[in-house]
């Protein structure tokens, strides 16, 4: 019997002071600080559905392809790195108006758990439980 | 093993998370460690034999008495690692926002 594999999820949110569609622009635009394509050596951006991107940092590659551009609501795209031991990861960004700003979310699922860490989640949820003041500032993540 | 396997070998039993909850509140005897537990003392010595490989306690011996402790630092290696991912974003996050907020500031 094939176990179903384990994978971790982040969730980051930020509350942007522009509108949903200035932030959407600013996450695809490379020029803009902080989106993944800002920092990296060489690039290829290519953000509508089934466009392709990649980006290199210190010699290390991530690829992916994009399974959702919806301005200015949503953007949806794989993520391949040596992190996901080259699997798909799914990276889901949504902007939603609050006010002025914009709310904005980032969930990376997917992300393989690796052998080290297979079957240890629980004991990794139940000690971020008990022990949050043993964590350091680890509290933005929600899952 | 390295420590980080260690680490999360340790924390994978349920006796032995509850010995870390237990050892949270302070130190500890080791008969007072096992009274909770419905298990042989020599149960109990593997385990912690497991968490002192794991170097999430230490012993420390005090007249007649060795107390054991509750050492946080390798928990905030399993933390960094499971949180890496996390901490890349919240990075890329902050200066994107910092973006926006220096772009305003410019504007007024």
């Amino acid at each position: 019997m094939k176990d179903a594999k384990k994978t971790l999820e982040v969730r980051v949110q930020r509350t942007i002071p522009a509108s949903p569609g200035e932030v959407f622009d600013g996450w695809l635009n490379p020029t803009v600080p902080g989106n993944p394509w800002n920092a990296a050596e060489k690039f290829i951006l290519e953000p509508k559905v089934d466009g392709l991107f990649f980006w290199t940092l210190n010699d290390t590659s991530h690829y992916g392809r994009f399974t959702d551009v919806e301005r200015p609501a949503r953007i949806q795209h794989t993520w391949v790195s040596p992190k996901t031991l080259g699997e798909e990861s799914i990276v889901t960004l949504t902007f939603q108006k609050k006010g002025e700003d914009t709310l904005m979310t980032l969930e990376h699922s997917g992300i393989p758990d690796t052998d080290a860490g297979r079957g240890h989640e629980k004991g990794w949820n139940h000690f971020l439980d008990i022990f949050p003041g043993q964590f350091g500032n680890g509290s933005r993540k929600e899952k | 093993m390295d420590q980080l396997s260690d680490v999360l070998t340790a924390i994978s039993h349920p006796t032995r998370r509850a010995i870390i909850g237990q050892l949270a509140n302070g130190p500890a005897r080791f008969l007072d460690i096992a009274k909770p537990f419905d298990t042989a003392l020599n149960a109990v010595t593997k385990h912690l034999k497991l968490l002192e490989r794991a170097g999430l306690i230490e012993r420390e011996k005090r007249g007649r008495e060795v107390l054991i402790s509750l050492r946080g630092e390798p928990l905030r290696e399993v933390a960094g690692w499971v949180h890496e991912y996390e901490r890349f974003w919240n990075e890329r996050l902050d200066q994107f926002e910092q973006h926006f907020r220096n772009k305003k500031k410019e504007k007024k």
